[in-house]
C-alpha cells in the first residue's frame, strides 16, 4: 500500500519536472541555456499567488470546468499499472474507463473553450475535438489489443502480466500496438506534430486556445492537468511497452520506471526538434496511421494470432 | 389477443418511463399549441398505441396497433403545418412507414399461413419448415428497421422527427424506436429461433455502419432537433450492435456472452429513451424561448435558462458516454461483450466484423463528444448571437418538472443499475437463456463484472464517489486559499467581444466537415462584398453551407428518377397517335404467340433470345417510332 500511494505522489510529482526535462532537452539540442527542471514549480507557484480574472461573458462552466478537468486525470492515477512487485494496485479497471476518463477531462476543456466567447477559444474547441474524435478509436483499439495479449482486460492486471511474462508470441501485434500508442502519446499530449505547447500563434494554437482566457489558479490547475496527462500516458507506455524492471527489488524498480519515464520524455523531445508542427487538414493522415496501426494489430491478434 | 409476458411488460415500463414525465412536459407546452385538442387527442393515441403494440400477442392486433402508431404520429408531426417543409416531412415519412407495414404484412401472411389471429408460438412451427428463412428474416429487417432508422432506411428520420411538436418527437425518438426494435426482438426469440450465424452478423454490420452514418450527419447539422434525431440513428446503431453481437454468441452456444450482449442492449434501451427524451425535451424548451431551431441563432442560454442547461448538460454526458454515467455503463457492456469475442475461432469473417465494429463504436463515440459539445456550446455558452437568444426566459415550471423527472430516471438508471441489470436479466431467463445476473454481479452490487474469461470491471458507484471527492477536495483547497476575483471582459485582440467574434456551429464543425468533405459534400453558399476591390478586405460576408445526405441524393433520388423514366413511357404509350394502335396490337399478338411455348413447355434459350429480340425491334420499328 504504501509503494501504491508513494507512486501516485511520486507521479504527480514528477508531472511538472517531466514536462520542464522536454523544454530543457529541446533546449539544449537548440544550443540555447536550458530552463531549469523545477520551472514548472515556479510556473506553479507563481499562478497561485495571481489574482483570477473571470470574464463576464462567461458562466458558471468556467468556474467548475477546471476541477472537473482536473479529478479524472488524478483519479487515472490511482489506476494506472504498478510500478514494482508487491505493491498495491486496482487490477480490474479496463481501458474503456481510463479513455472515458480522459474524455471526461476533455470534455470540459472544451466547453471551458466556448465559453469565453472569444474566437480562440472556440477555435480550439473545434479542433481538439476534431482531434480527439480521431483519437479516441486509436486509443480504444491499442489498449484493447494490449489487453488481449496480456490476457487481461483490467489495465493493471495486464500491466502485471506483461512483466512477468512477456508476450514474445505475439509480437507483431505488439509492435504495432505500440506504435500506435506513441502515435497517441503525441496526439494527447499536445506535442509537436500535432499541436504546439509553446505557442501562441492563432494558426498552430488547440490547447493553448482554449484557455487563453485563464488565469491564476485556473490556469494553474489546467496545467497541472495537462502535465499530469502526459504523466499518465508516458507511464502507460512505459509499463505496456516496455514491461521490465518490474521484478527488481522495490527502489530500485522505482528508479527504472523513472529512468524508464526519462528516456521516453527525451525521444519525444528530440522528435518535437526535429519535426516541424503538421497543418490541422495533415493531422488526420497522422492519427489515420495510428488507427491503422492499431486495426493491424487487433485483426494481427485476432486472424493470425502474433 | 393480448400477452402479459417479462419482454411486453418491460416495454410497457419502458413506455411509462418516458411517457410520465412527457406527460408533464407537454402540460407546459400545451399553451402554445393552437390545435389544443387535437394534439392531445394524437398524443394519446399514439402512447395507448405503443402500449397496444408491445402487449398484442397475435398478428392482426399487432398490425392493428402498429398502423394506429404510424398514423398517429404521421398526424402528430401535421399538429403545426405552417411551413411547406414540414408537410413534406410528413409525407415522406407516411410514405416511408407504409413501405415498411406492406413488409410487415408479408411476413405475417408467410408465418400464419394466412390466419393472423394464431399467436406467435403457432407462428413459429409454420416458419419452421419454411424454406426461405432468410427472406423472412428480411422481410422483418425492411419492415422494423426502417421505422427504427438503419441505414439505408433512415433518410425520412431526420426531417420528420424534428417537425413534430417537442414532446411528440422526443416520444418518437424516444420510445418509437425502441417500439420497432421491440418488434425485431420479439419476432426473432419467437418466431424466427434458430438463427444462422450471417443474421447476427449482418446485424452487426448494418448496426455498425448505422452508428457511423447517423454520429456523421449529425455533427454536420445546424437544426438543433435534426441533430438530435440524426444521434437517434447512431445509437440505434450502437443498440444492434450489441444485439448483432448477442445473436452470434448465440448462434456459437455461448449462451452467457450472448445473455450478456443482449442485456447490453437492453440497457442501452433504456439509457437513449432517457437521455434522447430529455435532449428533446431540452430543445424544444429553447425552441419554445427563442422560436428558432437554427444553432446559430442560440448563445448565452446557460444564464438565460440554468435549469435547462443543466438538465441537458447531464444528459449530454451520458450520451456521449462519459464516465460515470448511464450511457457509459452501457456502452462499456458493448465493449465487454464484443471483446469476449477473442476466443471464436473458427469464422473469418466474424474476426474481421468484430474489429470493425468495435473501430466504429470507439469512432462513434469520439464523434458524439465533438457534436455535443457543439450542441452544447454553442447554444447554452457564449454570447446571445440574436436577439430571440437575448429575450429568451426560463420556461415554464410544468416543463421544468418535466426535464428533472427525466433527468431523476436518468441519475437512477445510473445508482440502481444493478437493479435494472436483473430486470433485464429475468427477461431474458423468461426466453429460455441462462442468467448471468450472479456473474456480473458476483460478490456485491458495486461493481459490473464482464462475463468474459478474464474480463473488465467497472463500479459506477465507485467511480462517482471518488470523482466527486477528488473535486470536493479541490474546491474546499480553491475555498481556503481564498483567491482574489476580478471580473473583467474576454480579451478580443483589442476588438470587442461581440456575437459575431465567437465561433459558429457552421465553423466549429468546419474541421470535419473539410476532413469528411467525401461523405458530406456540401452545398456552399459565399457571399462577400470586398471593399475597393480589395480581395481581402470586405464589409459584409456570409456563409452557408447546406448537406444533403448521401443516401439521398443517390438512393432515393436515383429511385425518383427511374420512377419518373418509367411512367414518363407509359404515358405515351398512353398517349400514342391512333395509328400506332394496330402496331402495338400486332406486337401484343406476338408477344401471346411467343409465351405460348412457355404452356407448351418448349422453351429453349436460343429461340427464347432471338423471339425477345423480334419483339424488341418491332416495338422499337412500330410502335415507338424515331425520336423527334
Amino acid at each position: 500500500m504504501i509503494y501504491y500511494f508513494g507512486t501516485i505522489v511520486m507521479l504527480v510529482l514528477l508531472a511538472p519536472i517531466l514536462l520542464s526535462y522536454i523544454k530543457a532537452v529541446k533546449m539544449v539540442l537548440l544550443f540555447k541555456r536550458p530552463i531549469s527542471l523545477f520551472q514548472g514549480y515556479r510556473n506553479f507557484s507563481k499562478l497561485m499567488q495571481k489574482e483570477t480574472i473571470i470574464s463576464e461573458e462567461t458562466s458558471a462552466i468556467t468556474r467548475w470546468a477546471p476541477f472537473f478537468i482536473l479529478s479524472p486525470l488524478v483519479l487515472i492515477l490511482f489506476f494506472l499499472p504498478p510500478v514494482t512487485q508487491g505493491s498495491y494496485y486496482v487490477s480490474f479497471v479496463d481501458a474503456f474507463t481510463i479513455t472515458g476518463l480522459i474524455s471526461l477531462s476533455t470534455f470540459f476543456l472544451m466547453l471551458l473553450g466556448l465559453d469565453s466567447a472569444s474566437a480562440f477559444g472556440g477555435m480550439g474547441s473545434s479542433r481538439e475535438s476534431f482531434i480527439s474524435a480521431l483519437v479516441e478509436p486509436a486509443m480504444v483499439l491499442t489498449i484493447f489489443s494490449v489487453s488481449l495479449m496480456a490476457g487481461n482486460l483490467g489495465i493493471g492486471q495486464a500491466g502485471v502480466n506483461l512483466a512477468e511474462h512477456f508476450p514474445q508470441e505475439h509480437m507483431a501485434s505488439f509492435l504495432f500496438a505500440g506504435i500506435s500508442f506513441f502515435i497517441l502519446l503525441i496526439a494527447e499530449n499536445g506535442r509537436i506534430p500535432v499541436d504546439n505547447p509553446e505557442t501562441h500563434l492563432e494558426l498552430t494554437m488547440v490547447h493553448e486556445a482554449m484557455t487563453l482566457d485563464l488565469t491564476g489558479v485556473y490556469l494553474a490547475i489546467i496545467e497541472s492537468a495537462a502535465s499530469i496527462k502526459f504523466i499518465i500516458f508516458a507511464s502507460l507506455f512505459a509499463s505496456l511497452f516496455f514491461p521490465f524492471g518490474y521484478r527488481l527489488e522495490p527502489v530500485e524498480a522505482i528508479l527504472f520506471f523513472i529512468i524508464k519515464l526519462f528516456i521516453i520524455a527525451t525521444i519525444v523531445a528530440i522528435l518535437e526538434v526535429n519535426t516541424a508542427k503538421l497543418r490541422l487538414f495533415k493531422i488526420p493522415n497522422l492519427l489515420g496511421l495510428s488507427i491503422v496501426f492499431a486495426f493491424l494489430s487487433l485483426i494481427t491478434f485476432y486472424v493470425l494470432g502474433a | 389477443m393480448f400477452q402479459f409476458d417479462t419482454l411486453s411488460l418491460i416495454f410497457v415500463a419502458l413506455i411509462f418511463f418516458a411517457a410520465i414525465p412527457n406527460i408533464f412536459y407537454s402540460l407546459g407546452y400545451l399553451p402554445h399549441i393552437k390545435r389544443k385538442s387535437y394534439y392531445v387527442i394524437h398524443y394519446f393515441a399514439f402512447i395507448f398505441s405503443m402500449i397496444g403494440v408491445v402487449l398484442s400477442a397475435n398478428g392482426l392486433v399487432f398490425l392493428f396497433f402498429w398502423e394506429i402508431m404510424s398514423l398517429a404520429s404521421w398526424q402528430l408531426i401535421l399538429t403545426e403545418p405552417k411551413e411547406k417543409s414540414v408537410i413534406d416531412a410528413a409525407r415522406f415519412y407516411f410514405f416511408m412507414t407504409h413501405f415498411g407495414f406492406i413488409f410487415l404484412l408479408l411476413f405475417f401472411l408467410i408465418v400464419s399461413n394466412g390466419d393472423l389471429e394464431i399467436s406467435f408460438t403457432q407462428m413459429h412451427s409454420i416458419a419452421s419448415i419454411f424454406p426461405y428463412p432468410t427472406i423472412l428474416f428480411f422481410f422483418l429487417i425492411l419492415g422494423f428497421l426502417s421505422k427504427a432508422g438503419v441505414v439505408p432506411v433512415h433518410v425520412w428520420l431526420p426531417y420528420a422527427h424534428p417537425a413534430a411538436p417537442s414532446p411528440a418527437s422526443a416520444l418518437m425518438s424516444g420510445v418509437m424506436l425502441k417500439v420497432a426494435l421491440y418488434g425485431l426482438f420479439r419476432f426473432l426469440f419467437d418466431v424466427l429461433y434458430p438463427w444462422p450465424l450471417e443474421w447476427g452478423t449482418f446485424i452487426l454490420i448494418i448496426g455498425s455502419i448505422t452508428s457511423l452514418v447517423g454520429i456523421l450527419y449529425a455533427m454536420a447539422e445546424h437544426d438543433i432537433k435534426a441533430l438530435l434525431a440524426n444521434s437517434s440513428i447512431e445509437n440505434i446503431g450502437i443498440i444492434l450492435i450489441a444485439f448483432g453481437m448477442g445473436m452470434i454468441f448465440d448462434t456459437l452456444h455461448m449462451e452467457i456472452l450472448s445473455t450478456f450482449s443482449f442485456i447490453a442492449a437492453m440497457f442501452h434501451i433504456f439509457n437513449h429513451m432517457g437521455f434522447k427524451s430529455l435532449l428533446f425535451m431540452g430543445a424544444g424548451a429553447i425552441l419554445h424561448q427563442t422560436h428558432t431551431k437554427n444553432l446559430e441563432k442560440y448563445g448565452g442560454l446557460i444564464k438565460l435558462m440554468p435549469v435547462t442547461a443543466f438538465t441537458f448538460l447531464f444528459a449530454a454526458m451520458s450520451i456521449t458516454a462519459l464516465p460515470p454515467s448511464n450511457g457509459f455503463l452501457s456502452e462499456w457492456m458493448i465493449f465487454q461483450s464484443m471483446l469476449s469475442s477473442s476466443n471464436i475461432t473458427n469464422d473469418m469473417s466474424l474476426k474481421l466484423a468484430i474489429p470493425f465494429a468495435i473501430f466504429a463504436l470507439a469512432m462513434t463515440g469520439g464523434l458524439a463528444i465533438a457534436t455535443f459539445i457543439k450542441a452544447y456550446g454553442i447554444s447554452f455558452l457564449g454570447i446571445h448571437r440574436s436577439s430571440n437568444a437575448k429575450h429568451a426566459k426560463e420556461v415554464n415550471f410544468f416543463m421544468q418538472i418535466g426535464m428533472i423527472l427525466m433527468m431523476f430516471f436518468i441519475i437512477s438508471l445510473m445508482l440502481f443499475a444493478p437493479q435494472f441489470l436483473k430486470f433485464f436479466d429475468s427477461l431474458f431467463v423468461d426466453l429460455g437463456l441462462p442468467s448471468v445476473y450472479m456473474r456480473i454481479f458476483p460478490e456485491d452490487m458495486f461493481s459490473i463484472h464482464s462475463v468474459g474469461v478474464h474480463g473488465g470491471v467497472v463500479s459506477p458507484l465507485i467511480l462517482l464517489a471518488a470523482l466527486f471527492g477528488i473535486t470536493l477536495l479541490l474546491v474546499v483547497a480553491y475555498k481556503v486559499l481564498n483567491v482574489k476575483e476580478r471580473i473583467y471582459h474576454t480579451w478580443g485582440c483589442g476588438y470587442k467581444t461581440s456575437a459575431k467574434t465567437q465561433y459558429t456551429s457552421t465553423g466549429f464543425s468546419g474541421v470535419m466537415r473539410r476532413f469528411f468533405n467525401w461523405l458530406y459534400q456540401p452545398e456552399e453558399c459565399f457571399y462577400k462584398q470586398n471593399l475597393a476591390g480589395h480581395e481581402t478586405k470586405f464589409l459584409d460576408a456570409s456563409y452557408e453551407v447546406k448537406i444533403k445526405p448521401l443516401f439521398e441524393r443517390t438512393i432515393y433520388d436515383g429511385l425518383k428518377k427511374g420512377i419518373n423514366t418509367i411512367s414518363y413511357w407509359v404515358y405515351r404509350l398512353a398517349h400514342f397517335e391512333q395509328t400506332r394502335y394496330p402496331a402495338m396490337i400486332f406486337n401484343l399478338m406476338l408477344f401471346i404467340l411467343f409465351s405460348y411455348r412457355i404452356f407448351t413447355h418448349e422453351v429453349s434459350w436460343e429461340s427464347l433470345m432471338i423471339e425477345s429480340i423480334m419483339m424488341l425491334i418491332s416495338m422499337k420499328i412500330l410502335v415507338i417510332g424515331e425520336k423527334k
